[in-house]
């Protein structure tokens, strides 16, 4: 049986740990309560730009407005570059939250290597860029310490090179994986392709029945291409605060674990301690016993 | 008198969620009004004024600096980038809300024209108020 002192410093040991969890959870949680807030506010607005836009590009699927082609809106077949746009937090501690986005990634990639297409990395945030760096796995470009803070601007900046090189034909598919904020204890994995803009679910039926819509013919193309623009720089946007509500509720709970498994080591240690105290009292009695014994 | 359903959000949140008898938009271009019963439409709005007219037949202004607008038979749907409405009851709270309002304005930098026509349709939303 291990020795008292030793027991003592675990037993000490264990609970600093059990402090600090404490702590990063309480920290995560007035956090969370801020950016939930922001996502939950947010994604109105995301759901509806992504429902315009899905109403556009069914509209111009099923009836061909005024013989009108955009590239953003045509499933492009044989696609020989995509985009693949990953966000992962820049901290860990967080339980599964940045392996799950991971393991997406790394499914999407097999699932286009094996149709031949060739794809362009880019990573948002330092767990993902550090796994695969480790794992040697080619990135066009990384950002670090975006997905910690969100900003309008970065965010623009970083979607916007995929977008130009969408627009002239460089890649043909834009994807952004990330892990999202679904409740306080759940968080739920997107991958989402954002561009070309999905119309296979369309049903031109209800279309029809509705009345027509009318673009404005002068310029319809720049219209569609800064409605587009601000869609993709919205959904990057979206996806970083999702994301960082996600991570704070992955942290929240991680924690919240490691808390209560500290709690259970602790007791487990105390009782430990307790029969090596009894045993070493039962030693030292059994010892004073025989010599007192012996005396007589 | 007929209403419909207007909705502005911005990525803020909602900043109008309610009936309207009209309302005015300034679209890309130029200013149009809806009523109920209109047809379906997506176009999109540049910096300016939306007004809506309520039930009541009062005003409300909401500045804007970018949007998009969905209408349909029965509904309105406003996107925008950035928007301010000019309302609140004490003079106090209206001068505020005219003070985002510019400022909103103010920020965009190229629509430097427009600028001017839609400071003084601010002042004027607000003037009503007081």
């Amino acid at each position: 049986m291990a020795n008292l002192k030793d027991i003592q410093r675990q037993i000490k040991s264990v609970s600093n740990t059990q402090k600090t969890t404490r702590a990063m959870k309480l920290v995560s949680t007035a956090k969370l309560r801020r950016a939930e807030e922001l996502a939950k506010r947010s994604r109105l607005y995301a759901q509806k730009m992504n429902q315009v836009i899905a109403e556009i590009a069914g509209r111009i699927e099923c009836s061909k407005i005024g013989g009108l082609e955009n590239r953003c809106f045509t499933e492009i077949e044989n696609p020989k570059m995509v985009d693949i746009i990953f966000v992962t937090a820049d901290k860990g501690l967080c339980g599964g939250f940045n392996i799950q986005t991971i393991k997406a990634v790394n499914k999407l990639l097999k699932e286009y290597k094996e149709k031949n297409v060739k794809v362009r990395l880019r990573g948002i945030g330092k767990k993902g860029i550090e796994y695969f760096k480790y794992n040697e796995v080619e990135m066009f470009d990384t950002v670090r310490n975006l997905s910690s803070k969100p900003d309008k601007t970065k965010s623009d900046e970083f979607i916007i090179t995929s977008f130009e090189d969408y627009k002239e034909g460089k890649i043909d598919s834009i994807h952004i994986v990330y892990n999202g904020y679904k409740n306080m204890i759940t968080q739920e994995l997107h991958v989402n392709k954002i561009l070309p803009v999905d119309v296979t679910n369309f049903d031109c039926e209800k279309i029809q029945s509705k009345s027509m819509m009318e673009v404005e013919a002068e310029d319809e193309e720049k219209m569609l291409d800064s409605l587009v623009e601000k869609y993709i720089n919205y959904n990057m946007y979206y996806s970083l605060i999702d994301s960082v509500a996600a991570e704070h509720s992955a942290r929240m709970q991680a924690m919240d674990t490691a808390t209560n498994n500290a709690k259970e080591m602790v007791k487990n240690l105390n009782v430990q301690y307790n029969k090596a105290r009894q045993a070493a009292i039962t030693t030292e009695l059994i010892e004073i016993i025989s010599g007192v014994e012996s005396m007589k | 008198m007929d209403t419909f359903k207007l909705e502005i959000l911005t990525p803020n949140g909602e900043i109008y969620n309610g009936d309207a008898v009209s309302v005015v938009l300034p679209g890309k271009e130029g200013e149009f009004g809806v009523l109920s019963g209109h047809a379906s439409l997506t176009t999109l709005l540049e910096a300016g004024v939306v007004d809506i007219e309520k039930e009541d037949k009062s005003v409300e202004s909401i500045v804007v600096n970018w949007g998009v607008v969905q209408v349909d038979e029965e509904k309105v749907v406003i996107l925008v980038e950035g928007a301010a409405a000019i309302r609140g009851e004490t003079e106090s709270e209206i001068a505020k809300a005219l003070e985002e309002a510019k400022e909103l304005i103010n920020e965009i930098a190229d629509a430097s024209p427009a600028i001017a026509t839609v400071s003084a349709r601010i002042e004027s939303a607000a003037q009503r108020l007081i």
